[in-house]
């Protein structure tokens, strides 16, 4: 059976740095000033943490691995503290994890943290790391959701048009709410052309459909739901969360479609039992999902069962996500527009919804924001995190 | 030399051009030996043989053997084949030879030299020729040579090397074999003649009292001059044109030279060429990109325990066939993927082509050419593959396009050469 942590768990303070080229910051640097944010937001002194979870992708240089790039990053020393990495659900992973730590009593108090320096590598885009050494040489991020893509098209395309076109307008909506976003890591609007006109990245996709590399952190502090009146009054509670697997070489799965991703499926319906949802276009009121590339967000609509598989083309093509659409996706600008430092991304989002929820989120606020979800999509779409925040 | 000659692509070498030819002779099964020809193999030290002979999935008793040193390596292996049937040691027996040649920059042999690859399966069943007669000759003569310290043919261009060299011996073996087998010049129905610069083949054979018309076009013009694997190519397109009954008399000249008579006995060998064409400027940028591909290093060193692991896998491209729900499963599984069967699943070998279920065109990947190709490909017979398209221009990759797999040079890695599978439109007509 599974169990609950419904209403258990609570956000009583988030951080986030400046997303982007953050030439200038180290990992530690960032990892500091996100940190210290959300203990400053929770109105708390970094002794009171009990534990923390660190959620980074990619080590380098040193940071990164283990759970002392964290300890070193705060001063944070004799304390558990575990790292997590999970592909691209990293961070809403780490935070999955804290979140059920403390429902179950053990601690009281615990930071989930979430960083990722990319830009001093000296790579263009983001390889294929840990593959098979030649059996999938080859292969790039966007290259493995690109054919993912191409198969949907195949599928879809012919019913409402010109795909590409439909995925430009999710890259188009996504820049529009990052300008407006000074966190974000492009702060611009683009034009349906300029998408469709950008150079090509692995088609389908141009360099207009592809979320960028970018450095960045986020940090969140979460108490037991009976002490988050003592830290603030607009504490937002964790209603449900759900995480699913599946197989991270999904072109050798004669079975996959390859139109979607079942991981997102299985961890949305996870989180929506436990949160009570049973209608989520009518009932979550804002939604932070994982577009590294547009087609994934096109995806993700209907994974998340905003509408049917194959109608995800229409969501966009309606405006049903633009920020007032009924169901706003990715106010904060998303991954394309916020950037994507791999493990941040997660607690990000949650930084996102918290601030929305809170109705802090100035000129991209969605309106009477009661629920809102988080979705982050690993690997080749192998591993999908959804968590359901909610006010209390 | 106005016209054009056959080039490799950026990640093939005379190893993955001779498996190719190998490949469909290998499927006819019962071989028992295979012997790889090449002055261009891709090792000083690994047998090429070898590699092939698991990339064709034949059983590790297979007698494997490398030739090389000679132009004529490819003939001097078809002889050791012949000899090694005739004498019950093994009842068929593969000969593969390719030779990839770079001409110095701006030399005669930049424009001459073409890549090809051939291969003969020698046995006593089944045969679409019978030997007459074979002979041989020795001759130190250096006109063409590549120390082991040399990337490109040197050569000594004159005249006397022609006459003294190129002509002299072919002609003496050519003789050698009319008077071996009793056969008079006019008896001849073809002749399938290598030859070092495109023109000295018919006056070898007009030396040998055969008129130019039965001599086969050596194809300089088109493929190049190839080789190791030229003899065998004209022995082929000689076997493919000849009718039952004639006499073809085929001669490899090399540091002496070999020659064979042979009887057709009908049905025709199989000629494939690829006719993707470039431009000689497009040519040089793709040599060079070709070269820092091959040099550069760029991939990881692959643990050699992994390598020898998989080999069943990655090399002879088995994959798990499911006793209870029949799932045929790529890569080799424990643990059935459809109904999660542990234990008892079968070894089965993939069929080798497919249809394209998905792809991209991958411009991020760092390739001598771009975009690269990702296939997803449903194999005939069951199972799925990811590999990279090769061979293809890229606007004509559309989902549902037959594809047949080939072995290719992967990303080089800092000490070694790394071969595994790619995917290619399939020949039309080949259909399965």
């Amino acid at each position: 059976m599974a169990g609950s942590i419904k209403d258990q768990v609570a956000i009583v303070g988030v951080g986030c740095t400046k997303f982007g080229d953050n030439f200038d910051q180290s990992f530690e640097d960032m990892l500091v000033e996100a940190g210290f944010a959300a203990f400053a937001d929770a109105r708390i002194e970094p002794e009171r943490v009990e534990a923390a979870w660190l959620g980074t992708f990619s080590p380098y240089a040193g940071n990164g691995k283990a759970s002392v790039s964290l300890a070193d990053a705060l001063r944070m020393y004799g304390k558990p503290i575990t790292r997590v990495e999970n592909y691209c659900a990293t961070g809403t992973d780490a935070f999955r994890n804290a979140a059920m730590a403390v429902a179950s009593g053990m601690y009281d108090v615990a930071l989930v943290a979430g960083a990722e320096k990319l830009k001093d590598r000296p790579m263009r885009g983001l390889g294929w790391e840990g593959g098979h050494p030649y059996q999938h040489d080859g292969l790039t991020a966007p290259g493995v959701f690109a054919m993912a893509a191409n198969r949907y098209l195949h599928r879809f395309g012919d019913r409402f048009g010109s795909g590409r076109a439909a995925l430009a307008k999710v890259s188009v909506k996504n820049h529009h709410n990052g300008a407006m976003n000074p966190k974000a890591h492009f702060q611009m609007e683009v034009s349906e052309e300029q998408v469709l006109n950008a150079p090509i990245v692995a088609w389908p996709f141009g360099l207009f459909d592809c979320c960028p590399t970018t450095d960045g952190a986020a940090a969140a502090v979460i108490c037991r739901e009976d002490m988050a009146r003592a830290f603030r009054d607009d504490y937002v509670l964790v209603k449900g969360l759900g995480l699913a697997v599946t197989s991270g070489r999904p072109w050798y799965d004669a079975a996959n479609e390859y139109v979607g991703f079942a991981a997102t499926r299985a961890a949305s319906e996870q989180a929506y039992r436990m949160a009570g949802i049973r209608n989520p276009v009518a009932e979550i009121d804002l939604a932070e999902v994982h577009d590294c590339f547009t087609w994934t967000e096109i995806s993700n609509y209907e994974d998340l069962g905003f509408c049917r598989k194959g109608e995800g083309m229409h969501f966009i093509g309606e405006g049903r996500s633009a920020l007032s659409g009924d169901l706003p996706v990715n106010p904060s600008g998303g991954l394309k527009s916020f950037g994507h430092p791999i493990g941040a991304s997660g607690v990000r989002m949650i930084y996102e919804v918290v601030t929305q929820l809170r109705g802090q989120a100035g000129g991209r606020q969605v309106r009477d924001a009661e629920l809102g979800l988080v979705h982050n999509l690993g690997g080749p779409g192998s591993v999908a995190c959804v968590i359901v925040l909610g006010r209390p | 030399m106005p016209g054009c000659k056959a080039v490799v692509n950026f990640d093939e070498d005379s190893l993955t051009m001779a498996q190719s030819a190998a490949w469909p002779l290998a499927q006819s099964g019962g071989v028992e030996a295979l012997a790889f020809a090449s002055t261009t193999a891709p090792y000083w030290q690994r047998s090429a043989a070898s590699l092939i002979a698991a990339a064709c999935d034949l059983p590790a008793q297979t007698a494997t053997a490398d030739f090389g040193g000679s132009l004529r390596s490819g003939t001097t292996a078809l002889r050791a084949a012949l000899d090694a049937v005739a004498a019950g040691s093994v009842r068929t027996a593969l000969v593969t030879a390719a030779d990839c040649r770079d001409g110095a920059p701006e030399s005669a042999e930049e424009a001459l030299f073409g890549d090809a690859a051939a291969a003969v399966s020698v046995g006593s069943e089944g045969l679409i020729a019978e030997l007459v007669a074979a002979a041989s000759r020795s001759d130190d003569f250096p006109d063409e040579w590549r120390r082991d310290t040399d990337a490109h043919v040197r050569s000594f261009a004159s005249k006397y090397s022609l006459t003294r060299g190129y002509t002299e011996n072919v002609v003496a073996v050519g003789r050698g074999l009319f008077e071996k087998a009793g056969v008079q010049p006019e008896q001849i129905a073809r002749v399938a003649l290598a030859s070092s610069d495109g023109r000295a083949h018919l006056a070898a054979a007009k030396a040998l009292g055969i008129p130019a018309a039965r001599v086969e076009d050596v194809r300089a013009g088109d493929i190049g001059i190839a080789g190791a694997g030229m003899p065998l190519f004209l022995l082929a397109q000689a076997l493919d044109r000849a009718k039952t009954g004639d006499l073809i008399l085929a001669l490899a000249y090399g540091d002496g030279a070999d020659g064979f008579l042979f009887r057709s006995m009908g049905d025709g060998a199989r000629l494939q060429a690829d006719s993707a064409t470039i431009e000689y400027p497009t040519y040089q940028i793709y040599r060079k990109l070709r070269e820092y591909w091959r040099t550069s290093g760029g991939g990881a060193e692959i643990s050699n325990v992994l390598l020898r692991r998989e080999e069943t896998q990655n090399v002879r491209l088995h994959g798990s066939l499911c006793p209870q729900c029949g799932l045929l499963q790529f890569p080799i599984a424990k643990v059935c993927g459809a109904c999660h069967r542990h234990g008892g699943l079968i070894g089965k070998a993939l069929a080798r082509r497919g249809r394209l279920f998905t792809f991209t065109k991958d411009f991020l990947y760092n390739a001598p050419v771009e975009p690269t190709v990702m296939a997803v490909v449903d194999l005939d017979g069951g199972g799925r593959f990811l590999c990279q398209m090769t061979d293809v221009d890229p606007a004509a990759v559309e989902i549902g396009t037959e594809v047949e797999l080939v072995l290719r040079r992967m990303r080089e890695g800092p000490g070694d050469h790394y071969y595994y599978w790619k995917c290619r439109p399939a020949p039309a007509g080949t259909g399965s």
